[in-house]
């Protein structure tokens, strides 16, 4: 097996509330290979968002390094930084965060018109990627004439349109049933997960914890279980 | 990107139309404002641009204006014609009377009289009569806002009326500027004006004078007041005197300034708040593109198109709003010689660029103070 | 992307074009609707400087055109009806060259009358002598008689007294002749005063009396003069220099004359002389109520040939606006 795709040793986050200090993440060492579907579980307040962010570079460490598929994100200049989350790594936010103004396939094809390239090319990517999440049909549309489940493929589609190294996925299933959640995760498991990408899904539905290659428990920013399954007592 | 950016402006259309129209109605405010602002002082210099020839004109030292004049004796002509370096020089009276109209009503009109000989100092244009009619015996030639007052729903061609019990017949209509003052103007020659105001020993109000060539109207006026004593002023000068003096004596700058400063106060208040509103409700989608891996200039330059497409389309339309005001308002006596100013809609176009780089400045540092990390709350 | 019909957005391409038209439309209005604001040229021009005096020190001046011999008005020493008009205005006369004549019928009688009395006195002197001649032999003949006794003494003294008698009575008539010669030459010289001569050689300008008119002594009516008329070749112009600028003057030189009116025909005039006196300002706008307390130096100047007469730009009384050089360095 390669090198992970992402490292990071000893990864601590304090944040100033008024006076006090509050470290949200302890020394956060792990590594996260790619070709895998990472589960990062934990309750509220146990630092998984932290650590998401600070693993795919919006947030700094206080302390530690974080390298992605060997580059050191938090040594880079700001905008070299932005340039490299611009290229590598494809977010899914839990509420989407499509823009309403425009239709479903320019919406995906947003990471390829920030990169610079021409918006027509860009929208019939969108579009091909359209086609794999078997919502083609929808690409003319506005976000809003779409349903929540349709919104959220759109979403994948821009996550993945820029075949980024690296794919963010937040809470993917929080605002849906059992069988839908399902079906998002066999999708995502389609689509997102290849040989050279890696996948981290931050999430607490239990419903859904059989889908993971493997389940990564945070507890007071601390990495509390590492294993294919979630532990018994959880 | 600014493709998605003004796709974003205009997907929001209430917003859209209310930054527009803020923006147009800033513009209308400033331009309208300012344009009645630089039409009425003008007003003051009418007497200097109704003055079809001559670049220098002499007076009196304790004269003013064209309207406030100290009267000198006729051999100052002389005087100024002795003075090196002038071409010709021709007298000009300038002075308020009381006409009796037809209908017995007494009317204040300003008489000026111009050079017997050559009729230089008429107005440059006629709306009817030649300048040459005037050698007719007591013929005047009124200005054609004068005219439209003194004789409503009548000709005034061949109206007659008494000056200092004199018969004058009115016998051609100037186009001209209408004066502060808005009474009457009886062009007529020197010799008759001096018979129909019942004067004093010293009539002549100024004297009109051209440089030869190769002397600017500037060193002459400097010649003419160290060899004469008297005050001289070249034309550009002189409207400045005629400007100031209505800057002086009227609170008009006061009253405008206090409008064009309201205009500009309206527009950043709308624009800004409608932009904050819109960019805070965008936050999300721009939190979104920053944590994609969108950089803080394309943003800028997301927000520069958005407020510039605002600006061009509400200053377009304020700009349009001015002149069509304006244009509604040409056949009104009162507006006549009004005119747009090319440098006021400069101005305003520059306060519509400072009301929307204020407030997209304002809206910029929302977006970039906003944590890509929030988009994972 | 092409602009497709249906999806043509309000905000995005209708309202942007409105705004193009609207910018264009305004700047049309804005741009066609600045004001003249150029100075024009004069359609007359004022009278103007020479060019030899543009840059130059000079004085301003203006005056009226007027004879050499300046203005005669010719006027009657007696008062009369006039009989007889023998000159029209524009006329050349020669000195002597009678103008006009007033009734001189009064002044012929009187004349007649003379004449009689002189042909009376005439004939009264040969009476005398005769007289005298037949009491002078008559008084030769009694001295001649030796006889005392034959003529009486008295006889004798009423022949000398008859004699002396009529020598004093040729005396009388002769001086009756001479009064009446006398009154004759009075009658005819009155005669000649009703006809009234032109004073000098020159033009007749004006003449204000027709045949059947009064004239008097007292002037024609409203103080004209009858016949008015002066040497116009050459022709003078008189003209009033501010007294604050005579002395910048410099007297001798010619001067640029130009008529009222007609500043472009410039002549050059040469300086005849100065007045000595330095007068009150003539009104020269044509106002009556122009009064100024400023006084004028007259200087004359000698217009060219060329400029007058029948076809010349100048004649008598017309205005003219002058400019002078000034003496170097003032």
């Amino acid at each position: 097996m390669s090198a992970p795709a992402i490292c990071t040793r000893d990864v601590t986050r304090d944040f100033q509330a008024g006076q006090q200090t509050i470290t949200v993440l302890h020394g956060i060492d792990l590594d996260i290979k790619a070709g895998e579907m990472t589960f990062l579980v934990g309750e509220s307040g146990s630092g998984k968002t932290t650590l998401i962010s600070i693993m795919c570079g919006i947030l700094w460490p206080t302390l530690g390094e974080v390298k992605v598929f060997g580059t050191d994100i938090y040594d880079l200049p700001d905008d070299e930084l932005v340039e490299f989350r611009l290229q590598n790594i494809g977010f899914i936010f839990q509420q989407y965060n499509l823009i309403p103004a425009i239709d479903a396939a320019s919406n995906a094809a947003v990471p390829l018109i920030a990169q610079g390239m021409d918006r027509a090319e860009a929208r019939e990517k969108a579009v091909a990627m359209f086609e794999k999440l078997n919502i083609a049909d929808q690409a003319d549309k506005l976000p809003s004439q779409l349903s929540g489940g349709q919104q959220q493929r759109v979403a994948i589609a821009r996550a993945l349109v820029h075949e980024p190294r690296l794919v963010v996925c937040d809470e993917p299933t929080a605002a849906l049933d059992a069988a839908s959640g399902r079906r998002v995760m066999d999708l995502l498991r389609e689509v997102a997960v290849a040989e050279d990408r890696a996948c981290i899904i931050v999430t607490h539905d239990n419903r859904i914890f059989d889908m993971a290659d493997r389940i990564l428990v945070l507890e007071d920013g601390k990495v509390i279980h590492d294993g294919k399954t979630m532990p018994e007592t959880h | 990107m600014i493709w998605i950016a003004i796709r974003m402006l205009t997907g929001d259309p209430q917003k859209f139309f209310g930054l527009v129209f803020g923006i147009a109605f800033s513009t209308l405010l400033i331009t309208q404002q300012l344009t009645i602002f630089v039409n009425l002082l003008n007003l003051g210099a009418a007497g200097v641009y109704n003055n079809g020839n001559g670049e220098v004109f002499v007076m009196d030292p304790a004269s003013v204006t064209t309207d406030v004049t100290y009267p000198m004796p006729s051999t100052a002509l002389d005087a100024v014609r002795s003075v090196e370096g002038v071409d010709w020089a021709v007298p000009q009276l300038r002075s308020a009377a009381a006409v009796r109209t037809a209908q017995g009503d007494l009317e204040q009109v300003v008489i000026v009289g111009v050079d017997d000989a050559t009729l230089t100092g008429m107005p440059k244009r006629l709306v009817e009569g030649d300048k040459s009619d005037l050698r007719t015996p007591d013929t005047v030639m009124v200005d054609d806002v004068g005219a439209t007052r003194m004789f409503p729903g009548l000709d005034p061609m061949g109206q007659v009326l008494e000056l200092n019990d004199q018969r004058v017949v009115i016998g051609g209509i100037t186009d001209t500027v209408p004066g502060f003052a808005s009474t009457a103007v009886f062009y007529t020659t020197y010799s008759r004006a001096l018979r129909y105001i019942p004067g004093t020993r010293n009539r002549m109000s100024l004297v009109i004078a051209q440089p030869v060539a190769g002397i600017t109207p500037s060193q002459l006026v400097d010649k003419i007041e160290a060899e004469t004593g008297l005050k001289g002023r070249t034309r550009e000068e002189f409207t400045r005197d005629g400007i100031d003096f209505i800057i002086a004596n009227t609170g008009i700058p006061f009253n405008f300034g206090i409008t064009v400063a309201l205009g500009f106060v309206v527009g950043v208040a709308i624009v800004g708040l409608t932009f904050s509103l819109f960019i805070r409700d965008n936050i999300k989608q721009f939190g979104a593109l920053k944590a994609i891996g969108v950089t803080n200039r394309q943003i800028r330059k997301m927000v520069a198109a958005q407020a510039g497409l605002v600006g061009f389309i509400g200053y377009g339309f304020g700009v349009l709003a001015t002149v069509g005001t304006m244009w509604a308002f040409s056949s009104n006596p009162f507006f006549k010689g009004f005119f747009v100013p090319w440098q006021v809609p400069l101005i305003s176009l520059a306060a519509v660029i400072v009301i929307l780089a204020l407030t997209a400045l304002l809206a910029l540092r929302t977006v970039f103070n906003t944590e890509p990390a929030a988009v994972f709350r | 992307m092409a602009i497709d019909i249906r999806n043509l957005s309000f905000s995005r391409q209708i309202l942007p074009a409105i705004a193009v038209v609207g910018l264009v439309l305004a700047a049309i209005f804005i741009l066609t609707g600045q004001p003249d604001r150029e100075v024009d040229e004069p359609d007359t021009s004022p009278p103007s400087v020479p060019g030899s005096l543009a840059n130059e020190a000079r004085v301003a001046g203006s005056g009226v055109v007027e004879p050499s011999s300046e203005l005669v008005q010719v006027g009657s020493a007696l008062s009369g009806l006039v009989t007889g008009l023998y000159v029209q205005p524009g006329d050349r006369v020669s000195e002597g060259q009678t103008l006009f004549t007033v009734d001189d019928r009064q002044a012929r009688a009187q004349l007649r009358e003379a004449e009689a009395a002189i042909g009376e006195a005439r004939a009264a002197i040969a009476e005398a002598q005769s007289a005298q001649a037949t009491a002078s032999s008559q008084l030769a003949l009694y001295r001649n008689v030796s006889d005392p006794a034959a003529v009486s003494r008295s006889e004798v003294i009423r022949a000398e007294g008859e004699a002396r008698a009529a020598g004093e009575r040729l005396q009388l008539a002769r001086a009756r002749l001479s009064a009446a010669q006398a009154r004759a030459s009075s009658a005819r010289t009155e005669v000649g005063r009703l006809t009234i001569t032109a004073p000098i050689a020159g033009e007749i300008l004006a003449v204000n009396i027709r045949k059947g008119e009064y004239v008097s002594t007292m002037g024609g009516g409203g103080s004209q003069p009858f016949i008015e008329m002066g040497q116009t070749q050459p022709m003078h112009v008189r003209i009033d220099i501010d007294e604050q600028q005579a002395p910048r003057l410099a007297l001798g030189k010619p001067a640029t004359v130009s008529p009222r009116g007609a500043a472009e025909q410039q002549v050059e005039a040469a300086f005849v002389r100065a007045e000595p006196l330095v007068v009150p300002k003539r009104s020269l706008t044509n106002s009556a109520a122009e009064r100024v307390d400023v006084r004028v130096l007259q200087v004359i100047y000698e217009l060219p040939a060329s400029a007058v007469g029948e076809n010349g730009t100048f004649r008598v009384g017309q205005q003219v606006d002058a400019f002078i050089p000034a003496k170097k360095g003032q």
